[in-house]
């Protein structure tokens, strides 16, 4: 063999092992039968995966999540310095990072609420658990992961299993991140779903195969996508006193009936705090308002968030079992879908409560 | 009507009122003459002082709102007042369950005792027991009367509970106890425990030689109890009588058949009694012995299955012994604040009570949450009885079906 062409051939070889090879489905991975999305009783919301047992938003919390019996999985997408979408909470790193552990860094601490990081820097940074009453074994293990890598645990799973990602911060982030060509943060956002194959209104042939929710807090932003995307939309509503960070409106605004007429051409539900719909009282419920009433009335759904296990959490009327929360808010509230931290308590709640198999 | 006469009459009349007028069953009563019998086919929910998750501990709304949730036992410690009456309650001491601080006229009872090389200050209903050291025989006499302690409310001992009945009930009596079950609509069976007995013996002294356990099961006997375990006399007034000191049990079983419990306290407590290790009680040869007297042990969770860093770990034969024995196993206590919950449950007190019952296979749970235990067995149950029904069948094949409704 002449030497000169043996040098090309393993030259350009190495140039192909570098741009990395075609994808092809991997022969364990043929799930051509996925159980399909129940569709059947309010949705299992895994808020951040299984965060009450793993730290949030890491590819193990996803994946008990997944394994407990979520029907969506739930993230917060943020960005980095250069671009890249990631799952995370938070605006600063100190509660669910170790960011603290690293002198390299220590220079970026801001006495105000920045994100400065690019990617390589969040992946140096493990997660660890938020709160010191849950599991701690599992800190400093897992690190930070991008959206798309949300995606793949979700389509990798050997039944269905939907998203829910947040479009998170959007005003602050287009403010201090620019993407090339003029695009935005939901631009990209969108962009990455599409990718992946997602699209189809609520309840298609196509959005079943692929379920998604996109929730946010900043109506702008949902109503900026819905040109793009007709993939399902859920407004996010914070607490009483907070004003939408886009358009500076009340939570009394946004939730009237005349917005409610307004908004739903564009989500199909709400996802408000749950407090803000049964006020409590001394650690206990008091009247329910009638939010969940109104917004069915205007066909729309209602995911409540957050149901955490922990008896701090939980109100009085409750005796400090969350099964009892699960079954006012789904028998007597009657909710469309619940953001969770334990997947697994509500999945077991829904399986016994409706008498099936365990 | 001659006046003498008139007065007499009226005097004869008030007598009899004063004695008390003969006790009939009220009208409202009659129809419980059919009660719902006790549930005998799965563990028995043992509500643990009442329904104490909700409501002040040993209080008649705990007992009451335990029978409401679905108890099938409701469980109390019996202790003996100065004046030789028994009561419904679980410290030596009066200040973490009563607002005995607010009595100023008691504020005199209050007593220092020192205790392995520390101070132990409070209102001492009777012996001082340490839950964590070995036990220590103290010169102390029983402080408070019957009617002296009817005069403290009492309180929830938990500050992360619901604090709104605070002062609103009172101590109540052994018999008050036992009334609260029998006036039950359905058949709640009782189960007290026969506490700091040694101690009570020493202090508190009854007419004709009787003692502490003679009053209890005199009482028990006086409303009907008695009967071997599953017996129809049994089952019309169900009862379990424990307690940490075997001599007590084996004392009382001349004087009554009833089902005795033994319970057994953490690894490094001795028997107050016969300061006998817990490895000596747990024995096998002790089962056999105890086997005689009891029907079943009462252990600590955490010694059937040890924990390390909050997680279990691998279980003992504490249970398949005890059921090698035919000794039943009723551990305690459940709870569901996720601090008691170890980590293995992912702080959900559901997936203990399936780990217990299924997994270890206990006889019987006490719980502080009455209701949750009730919920997680009926949901069990239903859904144990739709795997063999026609209902099941039908969830089975839909299931089987939906699994092809994904192809396009």
């Amino acid at each position: 063999m002449n030497p000169f062409w043996a040098t090309c051939l393993i030259l350009s070889s190495l140039l192909e092992g570098t741009r990395g090879r075609v994808l092809y489905p991997l022969p364990s991975k043929e799930h051509k039968h996925k159980q399909p999305l129940q569709t059947s009783r309010p949705y299992n919301i895994a808020h951040r995966g299984s965060n009450g047992e793993i730290p949030e938003e890491t590819t193990d919390a996803y994946k008990r999540a997944i394994e407990e019996g979520a029907d969506f999985i739930e993230t917060d997408i943020l960005a980095t310095k250069d671009g890249e979408l990631i799952c995370f909470h938070d605006v600063t790193l100190d509660d669910t990072t170790d960011i603290a552990n690293h002198t390299e860094f220590s220079d970026r601490k801001r006495t105000y609420q920045v994100q400065g990081f690019n990617v390589t820097g969040f992946f140096v940074g493990k997660v660890r658990q938020r709160y010191p009453f849950r599991d701690q074994q599992y800190n400093g293990k897992f690190s930070i992961i991008t959206f798309e890598e949300y995606i793949a645990i979700a389509l990798d799973a050997n039944r269905v299993v939907g998203i829910y990602p947040e479009i998170k911060n959007p005003v602050f982030i287009n403010q201090h991140v620019k993407w090339p060509n003029g695009e935005r943060f939901e631009d990209k956002f969108i962009e990455l779903l599409q990718k992946y194959g997602y699209g189809g209104a609520y309840m298609s042939a196509k959005w079943l195969k692929k379920p998604v929710f996109i929730q946010s807090f900043a109506p702008t932003s949902l109503i900026y996508i819905s040109n793009k995307m007709d993939s399902p939309k859920i407004l996010l509503i914070d607490d009483f006193s907070m004003a939408t960070q886009d358009t500076n409106q009340s939570y009394w605004e946004i939730t009237s009936d005349s917005y409610f007429e307004y908004i739903r051409e564009y989500v199909v539900g709400i996802g408000p705090w749950k407090d803000t719909i049964v006020p409590p009282l001394n650690n206990y419920l008091t009247a329910p308002s009638d939010l969940v009433y109104r917004a069915h009335a205007h066909n729309l759904q209602v995911h409540p968030y957050t149901y955490r296990n922990e008896n701090s959490f939980l109100h009085f009327d409750f005796r400090q079992d969350p099964y009892e929360e699960y079954e006012y808010w789904i028998k007597t509230i009657g909710v469309d879908g619940l953001f969770t931290d334990f997947t697994g308590s509500l999945h077991r709640y829904q399986k016994c409560a409706s008498g099936i198999l365990r | 009507m001659s006046p003498l006469w008139a007065t007499s009459m009226i005097f004869f009349s008030l007598l009899l009122g004063s004695h008390g007028r003969p006790l009939y069953p009220l009208p409202s009563k009659q129809q419980h003459k059919e009660k719902k019998a006790l549930q005998t086919s799965r563990p028995y929910n043992i509500a643990h002082r009442g329904s104490n998750g909700e409501i002040p501990e040993e209080t008649a709304a705990a007992y009451m709102r335990a029978i409401e949730e679905g108890a099938d036992f409701i469980e109390s410690d019996i202790l003996a007042t100065k004046d030789g009456q028994l009561i419904c309650f679980h410290d030596v001491t009066l200040d973490a369950t009563t607002d005995i601080a607010k009595h100023a006229k008691f504020a005199n009872r209050k007593r220092t005792y020192e205790v392995e090389g520390s101070n132990m200050t409070g209102y001492f209903v009777g012996k001082f027991s340490c839950i964590s050291s070995t036990l220590f025989f103290l010169q102390v006499y029983l402080d408070f009367t019957l009617a002296e302690l009817k005069s403290l409310g009492v309180k929830q001992r938990f500050s992360f509970r619901d604090q709104q009945y605070n002062g609103k009930f009172s101590i109540i009596t052994f018999e008050e106890f036992i009334a609260i079950a029998l006036d039950a609509n359905r058949i709640v069976g009782i189960y007290p425990e026969i506490k700091d007995p040694v101690f009570i013996n020493q202090r508190v002294k009854w007419a004709n030689g009787k003692k502490f356990e003679d009053k209890f099961v005199e009482t028990l006997q006086k409303y009907g109890y008695g009967g071997a375990y599953m017996s129809t006399e049994w089952l019309k007034q169900p009862v379990f009588i424990q307690s940490f000191a075997p001599t007590s049990l084996v004392y009382i079983s001349n004087l009554t058949d009833s089902p005795k419990i033994f319970l057994i306290d953490d690894f490094d407590i001795r028997t107050q009694d016969t300061n006998q290790s817990f490895w000596e009680i747990s024995s096998d040869s002790y089962l056999e012995y105890i086997a005689n007297f009891v029907i079943g042990i009462g252990p600590w969770k955490d010694t059937i299955v040890p924990t390390k860093n909050n997680y279990l770990t691998t279980p003992t034969d504490l249970v398949d012994r005890a059921h090698a024995h035919n000794l039943q196993v009723h551990t305690y206590t459940f709870r569901n604040e996720n601090s008691y919950l170890h980590f293995d449950f992912h702080q959900d007190p559901y997936a203990e009570y399936d780990y217990w019952i299924n997994t270890i296979g206990v006889d019987g749970l006490f719980t502080d949450f009455t209701g949750s235990v009730h919920q997680y067995q009926e949901w069990a149950q239903a859904s144990a009885t739709n795997e063999a029904s026609a209902l099941g069948l039908l969830h089975k094949l839909a299931l089987m079906i939906s699994s092809f409704e994904g192809e396009e």
